[in-house]
């Protein structure tokens, strides 16, 4: 029974929160609401027996990535400014979004209605983080060592993507000069009007 | 609790993420949503994980945590690129590859 | 040595010179070593061909198979050689012409920059290992290779002057019309493969129809057959000599080659031989009428070829395979001469346009008599080659009772007497026109390979009982009545073009030679009936080439169009929203994640 109270608080937080972080408009509440939904989802780590996931979970998501995207939100402020506080619910998008989410929620609960899930039962003893270690390393040690390559890459494309071109510009004048006089940026802002 | 109730929860999660990436005009909007679509697949993953008494379900969850994050790093970089070409990162503006 | 081995010498010779002057650097940019070592790598072929064919004639009769395997994932499919009378002819036919040209080449083209020459010659190099490997394919898979391969070097010759946008446009049509024509080839290929389980010349299958429909549309292509000969006259951009081997003598041969060796297969299909008959037929007719009124030397020669190829057809229609080969060889060597003597009158007087010549005789008496030589031949007059071989086609379209086709060809012959006396009379007698006043002579390399195919072009139509007897078919020539009706009005045409060009400008030898005909026809009621029918000829054909230069090119610019009006429709698709997107791929899961789950 109390059991399946904590579930459900839970389950209400993760999905609560995860419909703020997509319904809020101001983007740095909607951040902060995903770091809630992210810190849940570490729960239902711990409840399914895997703590080193949650730890993991909260360390790398809640600690790196959320505060990766709030430098992110920051450093491109002076948009939501400009166009006043994030308007995400443009009507348009909403109306043939909401069918297309309702079918999916439908199909997914056709799916697990329609499989026999219920005589699955949960392990009893918890596996330990060592043997985690070792799968890592045993098993799937391949593609370890790939994905090591690919989080490379991505440095070293992120840091090539949003180096700006030419430094000698730098600091010349106003970098929103610079960007308007973009031949990139002048055809866009034609297409606008 | 059972296996069906994770994996519900999972999907309810993973269709607000789609609504989010459909309608979010924001480009940092649209990666938040896609940080609840991964979300709901580890859950998943950690529920078969644990109901089916294997490893390998979080063993996986650790490699798509690291493909997340790789991911942020590179959507972000894109979207500073963006809002240094274009004074915004409004989506349904950058249409650039109009046909 | 073996004949096999000589076949192989005769393939791959070419191959290994083409890399070798391709590829080793400084040879293909100094020109001339490059040409002299192509044209005796040309000599090497040929002499391997002469060898195949003298080596043995017995041994040639059951067919010679040499195949190592390729691709044998699945069924076993082969390449290699194929040696029979059939393959072998060809094989020399094509090096002989080949090796003519080439030489004729190093005359011709003497003012190119040394890169373009040996450009020139890397790709005739290439071509003859093309036209080996589709000539000596032991089956249809290899054949299509060399199909392929032909057309990659046709394109790259017509666009040899790539620096001229009407060369390179006039590539670009010739490569896109042929490939379309190719996705035939490669549907009737899938198809027999899928019946057969393999790309056999004899395989038997009940889809035969649909297969050799398919192989014949390719043909089309290849072989400018209406409707899609549209690429051949816009293919003169190319060098004459090109013109010559590549849009005369062989490659556009390939398509009757083909038709010729997959014999059983077309044996199979009543239906697509008389599609051939008459389509043969009507380009006969049709290319005929449009080379009355072209005023360019090589659009004449370009639409004479569509003809011919036509008559070939035609007889491989009828189901007479011999008279379509037969004609094949004749007109591989009257054809290429005359577009050597073109080559030599553009050459001297630096035009293509008829108007711009006119009186050449006096000045290039060797080149002209070489012309007239080829253009007699061609028109069919006894015991030239073209007389053999046209009444054998005529007489095969009587036989099978194909009265229809046998009506147009016979009109085409009538044609191509007239038109090519109106060429003749055109450019080389009459009034010379001011360029023509400094013509000369070509040097002995452009003269050499004119007088052999000359030879050729007067003898070749004596061959026809050995290579009936080589090719395992019976012929001898007799005389027949509608043969005899065909010369007579090959004549008559020959006459009606004298008197039309002729007496008003001069060329006196030949005048003397036709002044009774001159004179007949010149009697009373047929000075007005001549006059008549020239003008209505030409209207003819001034039409036709109106219908063909805008109705079958615009239907091909219309289906172009269409699918620009639809590329423009389909355009608004693509909104640049990046989010509409992923709505796509949102949309495509939940559809297929439905078909999955309801399923």
């Amino acid at each position: 029974m109390m059991e399946r109270l904590f579930f459900g608080a839970v389950a209400t937080v993760l999905i609560f929160s995860a419909l703020m972080a997509v319904g809020t408009r101001n983007l740095v509440r909607a951040v902060l609401w995903l770091g809630l939904t992210l810190a849940t989802t570490s729960m239902f780590y711990i409840m399914l027996h895997a703590p080193f996931l949650a730890t993991l979970q909260l360390i790398l998501y809640t600690g790196g990535v959320l505060s990766l995207m709030l430098f992110g939100v920051m450093l491109t402020r002076r948009s939501t400014e400009q166009h006043g506080v994030e308007v995400h619910n443009e009507s348009n998008g909403q109306r043939r979004a909401l069918p297309i989410v309702a079918v999916a929620v439908g199909l997914i609960v056709t799916a697990v209605g329609r499989t026999d899930l219920s005589t699955a039962t949960p392990a009893a003893v918890s596996p330990e983080t060592r043997e985690i270690g070792q799968r890592i390393l045993g098993t799937h040690l391949l593609a370890f060592e790939v994905l090591s390559v690919l989080l490379l890459a991505a440095m070293v494309g992120a840091i090539v993507i949003a180096r700006r071109k030419d430094a000698s510009l730098e600091g010349k004048d106003d970098p929103r000069d610079r960007a308007a006089a973009l031949p990139g940026s002048r055809l866009s802002s034609e297409r606008e009007t | 609790m059972g296996l069906e109730s994770y994996v519900l929860i999972a999907g309810f999660l993973f269709c607000v993420g789609l609504y989010g990436i459909l309608t979010r005009r924001n480009a940092i909007g649209v990666l938040v949503s896609v940080e609840l679509l991964v979300n709901a697949a580890n859950i998943n993953l950690a529920a078969f994980a644990h109901f089916g008494r294997g490893l390998d379900g979080q063993v996986f969850v650790l490699f798509t945590t690291a493909l997340t994050v790789a991911e942020v790093v590179v959507g972000l970089a894109l979207v500073i690129l963006l809002f240094r070409r274009r004074k915004d990162i409004l989506l349904d503006l950058a249409n650039g590859l109009k046909g | 040595m073996t004949l096999v081995t000589w076949a192989l010498l005769a393939l791959f010779v070419p191959l290994g010179v083409a890399a070798f002057i391709g590829l080793v650097v400084p040879l293909r940019r100094t020109g001339r070593p490059a040409a002299l070592i192509s044209v005796a790598g040309a000599l090497v072929s040929l002499a391997s061909a002469g060898m195949v064919l003298a080596g043995g004639s017995a041994a040639l009769k059951p067919g010679v198979h040499a195949t190592v395997g390729w691709l044998t994932a699945g069924t076993a499919t082969a390449v290699g050689v194929h040696l029979d009378g059939t393959s072998a002819w060809m094989l020399l036919v094509v090096t002989l012409v080949a090796t003519c040209v080439q030489i004729y080449s190093l005359g011709y083209l003497h003012d190119e920059p040394p890169p373009a020459l040996g450009r020139y010659f890397t790709y005739q190099s290439l071509f003859l290992f093309a036209m080996n490997t589709l000539v000596l394919a032991p089956n249809l898979l290899q054949a299509f290779l060399g199909w392929e391969l032909v057309g990659l070097v046709s394109y790259l010759l017509i666009g040899f002057y790539f620096r001229k946008p009407s060369a390179a446009k006039a590539a670009v049509k010739a490569f896109w019309v042929t490939k379309f024509a190719d996705l035939g080839f490669l549907i009737g290929l899938v198809t027999l493969y899928a019946q057969t389980g393999g790309f056999e010349w004899t395989a038997v299958t009940p889809a035969a129809t649909f297969v050799t429909l398919m192989l014949f549309f390719a043909v089309m292509g290849k072989s400018a057959q209406f409707p899609l000969h549209i690429w051949l006259p816009d293919a003169m951009e190319g060098p004459t000599p090109v013109s010559a081997l590549l849009h005369a003598a062989t490659m556009v041969a390939a398509g009757v080659f083909l038709i010729v060796r997959a014999e059983p297969l077309f044996e199979q299909a009543a239906l697509t031989r008389d599609v051939m008959a008459y389509v043969g037929a009507f380009t006969a007719l049709f290319a005929a009428c449009v080379a009355v009124v072209q005023s360019d030397i090589k659009k004449v020669l370009a639409y004479s070829t569509c003809s011919q190829l036509g008559y070939m057809v035609a007889a491989l229609g009828a189901g007479d395979t011999f008279a379509g080969y037969f004609h094949l060889s004749t007109h591989a060597f009257f054809k290429a001469l005359l577009f050597l003597g073109a080559g030599s009158l553009i050459h001297a007087v630096h035009s293509n346009e008829l108007k711009d010549m006119g009186g050449l005789f006096r000045k290039m008496p060797f080149s002209g008599t070489v012309f007239v030589v080829g253009a007699l031949a061609l028109a069919g007059v006894p015991p030239l080659a073209g007389f053999f071989s046209k009444d054998l086609i005529l007489e095969a379209m009587h036989h099978h009772g194909l009265h229809v086709p046998l009506a147009a060809l016979a009109i085409a012959a009538f044609l191509t007497a007239f038109y090519m006396t109106r060429t003749v009379m055109l450019a080389l007698f009459g009034t010379p026109s001011h360029a023509a006043e400094h013509a000369h002579e070509p040097g002995i390399d452009m003269k050499l390979p004119l007088a052999v195919l000359a030879l050729l072009a007067v003898g070749a139509g004596f061959l026809g009982g050995p290579l009936a007897g080589l090719t395992g078919h019976d012929y001898a020539f007799h005389f027949t009545p509608v043969g005899g009706a065909g010369t007579a009005i090959g004549l008559v045409g020959i006459g009606m073009g004298y008197f039309m060009f002729g007496p008003a400008q001069g060329g006196a030898a030949i005048k003397r030679g036709f002044a009774p005909v001159g004179a007949f026809i010149r009697y009373g009621l047929m000075d007005r009936l001549a006059t008549v029918a020239y003008g209505i000829m030409l209207a003819v054909g001034a039409i036709i080439a109106w219908i063909d230069r805008y109705v079958i090119d615009g239907l091909m610019n219309w289906s172009g169009w269409i699918l620009l009006v639809l590329g423009r429709r389909l355009r608004a698709l693509q909104t640049g929203n990046v989010q509409d997107y992923v709505y796509a791929v949102a949309l495509a899961v939940v559809v297929f994640g439905a078909w999955g789950i309801l399923r």
